[in-house]
Formats: C-alpha cells, sequence, structure tokens
C-alpha cells in the first residue's frame, strides 16, 4: 500500500485520516492534524523533541514514551497518543507544566515539549524519583539552553506536587 | 505532503502473520527492506542509505515479543521483543548478564522502547551492543523462509560490515541463547564518549568457573573491527588455567595486538586500540570478581 486509512486518538480525540505509507508519526500529527505543539528537530531519534507517550498495556502504566520521527504513521492504526498540548485541563496546567514555569525550565522552548513529555512519564512510573533517577530518565532528550538544571529542579517539584495529589 | 518529504516514497506492506511475511520476502527479494522497531531503519531511509521500493513491516504480527528461558533450551527472543523489555526481565538479568547490561546500555528509554534485540543482530553494526554481548554467550539466530526455518550459530551470522549470513528471502524469527550452568557468569562493558551514544569500544565475556579457574570461555569485541568479532587468542590464554593479575595484564596486551580498529567520528584506531585491552581486562574482572 501507498496510503492507509487509520484511526489515531491524540489527546482522547479521534482522528480518522488517510496518510502516507512513508509519513513518520511527527510528520502527521503536525502536518495534517496542525498540532503544532509537537515538535520535528533532528529526525534521527536523537534529540527526543518530537517525544509522545503512546498507550501500551504491557508497561506498569498502560503508556511508553518514544520518538515519534522514528515511527511511521501507518503502523499506528487504533493508537492513543499523548502529545505536550493534552496535559492543560481546562485552563490549569499540569504540575509539570507548571513546575518548568516556576523553575525557568524553559528558555527556547524547543525542547519543552518532548522534555515535559518526559519528565511526565518518568514521574508517573515514579513521582518520588529522586535525581538520579530524573537526570537517567532525561537522557535521550537534549537541551541546548537551560543546561539542564533548571529542568531537574522542575521534574523534582513536579514529582513532589504528583506525589502529593496521590 | 510532498512538500514536507522526509522519507523517500516506498510501498508498506504490514504482514499479519509470520508466513504472510516470508511470502513478501520471498516475492520482492531485495527490492524490500525489513522492518522491526525502526530506530536503524527509519535513519537509513532518511538518509537515503538504503531504497526500497518496499518496507515489510513486522509490528502487526501478533505474539512476536516473546522472551522465554528454560533449563533445556536456554533463552529465545522472538523478532519483537524490545530491549525495554529484556531489560524488565529478571531471568536475563540473572543468567545473562551481558546481555542485560547491553540492553541496558543501548541507547535512550524512547530508543529501548522500539529497538528490538533481533533488529541489533541484524543490523550487525560493528557497534552494535547486543551483536557483541551475543556473540561472547553464543547461540544462534533462527531464520525461515518459504522454504522452513534453520538456524545459523552467531559465530558464523556476522560476515563483514553490513554483510550477514541471511538469505534476502528470509525473516529472522528469534534468537536462541543455550541455558547457562551454575558456574557460569558474563559482563559486558564499553566505552562512550557520553552515556548516551554508540560505543567507541565494547567488550564482552563469557565465562565458566571452578574456582579462581576458568573452565571455558567466550570474549568478544565491538566496535573495533568491521563487526563484533570473537578474541579466540585471548580464550585460549584463559582456557584451563587460574586467572591471576598477571594473566590479565598479558591478555590485555594480546588484545590490543589482535583488534583492528578504524579511525572515525566516535574515535581514533589507536585510541581503541589501548583501550580495547583494557576493557578487556575490566569485563573479565566484572564477570567474575576477581
Ligand atoms: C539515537 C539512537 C541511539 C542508539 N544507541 C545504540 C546503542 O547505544 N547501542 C546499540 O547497539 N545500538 C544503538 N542504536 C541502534 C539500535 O537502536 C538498533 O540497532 C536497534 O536495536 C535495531 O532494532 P529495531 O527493532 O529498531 O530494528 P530496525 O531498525 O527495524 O531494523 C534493523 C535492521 O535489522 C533488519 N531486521 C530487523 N528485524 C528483522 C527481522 N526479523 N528479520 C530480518 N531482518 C530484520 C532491518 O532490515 C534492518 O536492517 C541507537 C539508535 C538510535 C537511533
Ligand atoms: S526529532 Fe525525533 S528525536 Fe530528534
Ligand atoms: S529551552 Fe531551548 S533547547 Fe531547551
Amino acid at each position: 500500500m501507498k496510503k492507509r486509512a487509520i484511526t489515531l486518538f491524540i489527546n482522547g480525540d479521534e482522528y480518522n485520516i488517510t496518510v502516507d505509507a512513508d509519513e513518520t508519526l511527527t510528520q502527521v500529527i503536525r502536518n495534517q492534524l496542525n498540532l503544532t505543539d509537537l515538535k520535528h528537530c533532528c529526525g534521527r531519534g536523537e534529540c527526543g523533541a518530537c517525544t509522545v507517550q503512546v498507550e501500551d498495556d504491557r508497561y506498569p502504566t498502560g503508556k511508553k514514551i518514544i520518538n515519534s520521527c522514528l515511527s511511521l504513521a501507518a503502523m499506528m492504526d487504533g493508537k492513543r497518543i499523548y502529545t505536550v498540548g493534552g496535559l492543560e485541563k481546562g485552563g490549569t496546567l499540569h504540575p509539570v507544566q507548571e513546575a518548568f514555569v516556576e523553575q525557568g525550565a524553559v528558555q527556547c522552548g524547543f525542547c519543552s515539549g518532548g522534555m515535559i513529555m518526559k519528565t511526565v512519564d518518568i514521574l508517573e512510573n515514579n513521582a518520588k524519583a529522586g535525581e538520579a533517577e530524573i537526570r537517567e530518565g532525561l537522557e535521550g532528550n537534549i537541551c541546548r539552553c537551560t543546561g539542564y538544571t533548571k529542568i531537574v529542579e522542575a521534574a523534582k517539584q513536579a514529582g513532589k506536587v504528583m506525589a502529593a495529589g496521590k | 505532503m510532498s512538500n514536507s518529504r522526509i522519507l523517500p516514497e516506498f510501498e508498506l506492506l504490514a504482514p499479519k502473520t509470520m508466513s504472510e511475511a516470508v511470502d513478501m520476502a520471498a516475492r520482492y527479494g531485495d527490492r524490500a527492506t525489513v522492518l522491526a522497531g525502526g530506530t536503524d531503519v527509519i535513519i537509513m531511509l532518511e538518509k537515503n542509505a538504503v531504497k526500497p521500493e518496499y518496507v515489510i513491516a513486522l509490528g502487526e504480527i501478533p505474539d512476536l515479543d516473546y522472551i522465554t528461558y528454560s533449563k533445556a533450551d536456554g533463552l529465545t527472543i522472538g523478532a519483537l521483543a524490545t530491549a525495554y523489555q529484556l531489560v524488565q526481565d529478571k531471568k536475563v538479568k540473572k543468567k545473562y548478564p551481558a546481555l542485560w547490561q547491553a540492553a541496558a546500555s543501548l541507547g535512550s528509554p524512547q530508543i529501548r522502547n522500539a529497538a528490538t534485540i533481533v533488529g541489533n543482530i541484524l543490523r550487525a553494526s560493528p557497534s552494535g551492543d547486543c551483536c557483541c554481548a551475543m556473540l561472547a554467550l553464543g547461540g544462534s539466530v533462527v531464520l525461515e523462509s518459504t522454504s522452513g526455518r534453520r538456524e545459523v550459530s552467531i559465530d558464523d551470522f556476522f560476515i563483514d560490515y553490513g554483510k550477514i549470513e541471511r538469505r534476502e528471502d528470509e525473516i529472522a524469527v528469534e534468537l536462541k541463547l543455550p541455558p547457562v550452568e551454575d558456574a557460569s557468569t558474563s559482563a559486558f562493558l564499553r566505552m562512550t564518549r557520553m552515556t548516551f551514544d554508540l560505543s567507541k569500544v565494547s567488550a564482552a565475556v563469557s565465562l565458566q568457573m571452578s574456582g579462581k579457574k576458568c573452565k571455558a570461555v567466550r570474549m568478544a569485541m565491538g566496535a573495533v573491527a568491521p563487526t563484533a568479532i570473537r578474541i579466540k587468542k585471548a580464550e585460549t590464554m584463559l582456557e584451563g588455567v587460574t586467572i591471576t593479575e598477571k594473566l590479565l595484564s598479558d591478555v590485555a596486551a594480546t588484545v590490543s595486538r589482535q583488534v583492528k580498529p578504524i579511525d572515525d567520528v566516535r574515535s581514533t584506531a589507536d585510541y581503541r586500540r589501548e583501550v580495547s585491552g583494557v576493557l578487556a581486562k575490566r569485563v573479565i574482572k566484572a564477570a567474575c570478581n576477581v
């Protein structure tokens, strides 16, 4: 097939679309669905800017993080996918977003979507993750601006909020 | 969306069973590329390093992500089992630490969630961490075609850079690693510029010990030759003798002489040669605590 009709559920919304066989998930979400909160950067799995969560019932949280630049959209039929654009609920930011703002963990912002999704994933797995676990978890997400310290501080702050919320 | 093309055009084939997949491989041969987790294939497509007319994506074949262990058959790893799954497996961690360590340090969390172990072996990169670990542990790759299955020993699998013992009409179904005995240990170590990077040099060893005496050994290194390689001279030196500090220094010197590394973006040949001896010594120590 050169094209495939698929259904994607992005941040809970259903999209019935036809995609080209050779389009990556990043391309489809950005160009066809216009959900440009998702960023495309290196396109080679190295920077993490394109990080999304995808449902996968083999994981403890029912979700896993992947680089959307390395997956073919046509192979994601029926999948539930979560991007940074879906974190805000009714005008209220997610604790991780809140913490990134408060700690100044965002400068140019290009890495932030992927960085925040990665942090959400780390903390959903373990809200009490310590500095070492956070830093190890953040491997695969590159930030050219902040120097990471503020990102780690933000993750720790958000972890406290998320642990208290449970 | 031709205005934003990233990957070249191809036709996608999404078989629902292994028998459909091998039919496709038989029909299209070298006009097709097999895709599992895609962490190598998507990049090869993006760089135009491969230009297939067809991509055979295995992702929709059910029940291919198994990892099983039995005392009789050893470890079996299905074609869609990922590095993440292997790292979660306590049996693998305990019985095949070399492979576990290779999978645990492979790429980033996102990469480990997508990358398959079989794909790492089939890509056969000289710096493929699971290639190095599996060469030390021994085992075989099970390949399937329309004419049936065959098992190729890992010792015969890597032929040259980018060349493996797989016919273009074959799909890899699983990897098999032999059962491990109680006195067996193994370890994998690698050197990188940063933790999240491909190996400059990697080393793996599996040992069967009787006290401080080495009864049997397999040793492999990565990124020091066109493929991951066994270091047979080192194995000969170790086999049947007591492991001492002096012996390990001699092994290190031999390893440095035997390897044939290259200069590339990650390191120089001289550095790799020097460091490979050190790494060989360290990995033996890591495996057997001497
Ligand atoms: C950012 C990044 C970091 C990385 N870091 C490391 C690292 O530290 N160490 C390391 O070893 N590797 C690393 N890799 C490479 C590693 O992710 C891959 O080698 C991976 O294991 C391949 O598995 P895959 O499922 O993604 O395979 P794919 O990309 O789908 O395929 C890989 C190759 O195997 C073939 N293939 C796959 N499955 C089959 C099958 N069943 N039958 C026949 N052919 C098959 C494909 O045609 C292709 O040639 C990294 C990659 C990226 C992008
Ligand atoms: S754009 Fe996907 S990892 Fe960089
Ligand atoms: S804020 Fe600019 S890359 Fe991270």
